[in-house]
């Protein structure tokens, strides 16, 4: 199941391999032995911290390369899973049975996405589940939920969107295309549910007709705060 | 010219010819009266996607080849929505909020044809002589919502084909600034998507038909009375699968992810891409120009 990589690798189609080669995953093995290390680190120094309330989480990195890539996708992805799950375990009031529908879907689109990167990042080298903190979402209030809803979107857009370039293998870019119009279509849905017309406004789209197109660095300190770990993109795609 | 004789020597080239071709038209004749009208415009295709072997491939030869190929969809857009806006036809009907809408995409479209003509400079492919004719697409507010999503639908699947065609450290100097051509055409690619969305949205409204199964995203292949060729598959299939597609890299993600997931949600959860011929084969279908 998490062979996915080295499955491809194996078969007759060896002109574009998925990975580029063992010295690379290798690294990244033993990148991902640095950052469980990283945590265990944080983690036994929770003691000494005194200004720290809740238990340090830890530090998880994403990698390099092309996985760094894919631990990022799957970082997001996970999110927006975990938050969708919430919004429909725990619906808020006067939800029109359109708007459960298409939050299922949503939800449901989401966990797919998820559970896809789970699967195609090889074991060792994808990052952990990571726990979400949603502490600043009032899941029975709908504009909360919308609120964040439309934040996670335009958020995965802008990501997707700003890491196209950095992606080495041209089939992981198809990838990262046929899920980020996905987003797309979510982020206009759920911008005209919050106003209605809104599903490309200015605040998203500029002058030139150009969604936004983020980097690492400032897509990761947004998504910051919905996340338990301390998530360190630096390396992806380098 | 004997459209048996060129159908028996397309059997020559593709003996499976006449599977795809009867397949296709009963999938057809499952359509209502609107999408027959749709259906009838998009015979050329229907006929030219079935012999996918002898047709329909990525060929642009270089990036300046793509952004002309990106800068003629883009016409093409913006002219459908120049002409709606201005259509007596649909004065009474595209009003209000609709009218907003479509303004606002248009105003993208526009954007973008300016973005890619700036780009390419002096190797800018002309505008088609005689303009884009679309036929009966402005007869009413539920054919021209019907085009419209047909068009935004393509545009989103022509945008993901090329990808994979601009080199990711291409970063040419236009208007004194330093462009990654990758990251705009990702950039419009999901504005694309973003417009699809709120055209599937009005189609749910009452002045549409209150066509509520329609969502924002692509659910299977439904066609929605558009031509099934947008959301069919393109060439080669494996790289450009129809949009019911459940497969992605080398797992069925029904059953392949530890949980099960109806075929439906996985196919909306991933939009699939098209090759350049078959989009413009889509686009002739429907347009003259």
């Amino acid at each position: 199941m998490s062979n996915l990589l080295k499955k491809e690798g194996e078969e007759a189609d060896l002109s574009t391999p998925l990975l580029v080669p063992i010295k690379r995953r290798s690294f990244f093995m033993y990148a991902g032995a640095t950052a469980g290390a990283t945590a265990l680190l944080l983690s036994g120094c929770d003691d000494d911290n005194e200004d720290d309330k809740t238990p340090a989480a830890g530090t998880v990195s994403l990698g390099m390369g092309d996985i760094g890539v894919l631990n990022y996708a799957y970082a997001l992805e996970q999110l927006e899973a975990a938050f969708y799950a919430q919004v429909i375990a725990t619906p808020y009031a006067n939800m029109s049975a359109d708007e459960k529908t298409a939050l299922t879907a949503i939800a449901k689109h989401e966990a797919i996405h998820r559970d896809f990167f789970k699967a195609a990042i090889p074991e060792a080298s994808r990052i952990p589940g990571l726990n979400p903190d949603f502490s600043s979402i009032t899941f029975t209030s709908r504009d909360s939920v919308l609120g964040a809803a439309k934040t996670f979107e335009d958020l995965g857009v802008a990501a997707y969107n700003g890491a196209g370039r950095l992606i080495q293998d041209p089939k992981y870019l198809l990838l990262a295309g046929k899920i980020v119009s996905v987003e797309a279509r979510h982020a206009a849905y759920i911008r005209d549910l919050i106003t209605p017309g809104s599903f490309s406004g200015s605040d998203v789209v500029d002058a030139n007709g150009l969604d936004q197109a983020l980097p690492v660095s400032t897509v990761l300190a947004a998504a910051q705060k919905y996340i338990k770990e301390t998530i360190n993109g630096d390396n992806v795609g380098k | 010219m004997n459209l048996f004789n060129i159908i028996s020597e397309l059997e020559k080239v593709d003996p499976e010819i006449m599977d795809r071709l009867s397949h296709r038209r009963s999938a057809l004749s499952a359509l209502g009266s609107l999408g027959k009208k749709m259906a009838l415009a998009a015979a050329p295709i229907a006929i030219g996607s079935a012999f996918n072997k002898v047709l329909g491939q990525n060929n642009l030869a270089d990036t300046t080849a793509v952004l002309n190929y990106a800068l003629l969809l883009e016409r093409l857009e913006y002219s459908f929505y120049d002409q709606a806006l201005k259509a007596a036809t649909l004065t009474p009907t595209l009003t209000g909020a609709a009218r907003t809408a479509i303004e606002t995409i248009r105003g993208h479209e526009q954007a973008h044809v300016n973005l890619l003509k700036t780009a390419l400079g002096a190797a800018a492919a002309p505008e088609p002589a005689n303009g884009f004719d679309f036929g009966g697409a402005f007869a009413t507010y539920p054919t021209f919502l019907t085009f419209a999503q047909a068009f935004e639908d393509t545009g989103v699947r022509a945008y993901k084909g090329q990808a994979g065609n601009i080199p990711r450290d291409f970063s040419p100097t236009v208007g004194g600034a330093t462009v990654n051509v990758l990251t705009v055409a990702l950039q419009i690619h999901s504005v694309e998507a973003r417009h699809a969305a709120h055209i599937r949205y009005m189609r749910r409204g009452a002045a549409a038909g209150a066509q509520a199964n329609i969502m924002p995203w692509i659910v299977g292949k439904e066609s929605n009375g558009a031509p099934a060729a947008v959301y069919g598959a393109g060439n080669p299939v494996a790289t450009f699968p129809a949009e019911d597609n459940i497969m992605q890299a080398t797992l069925t993600l029904t059953t392949g992810l530890g949980a099960t997931y109806s075929a439906e949600d996985v196919s909306a959860a991933f939009d699939e891409a098209l090759d350049n011929t078959t989009v413009t084969n889509i686009a002739k279908s429907v347009v003259t120009f």
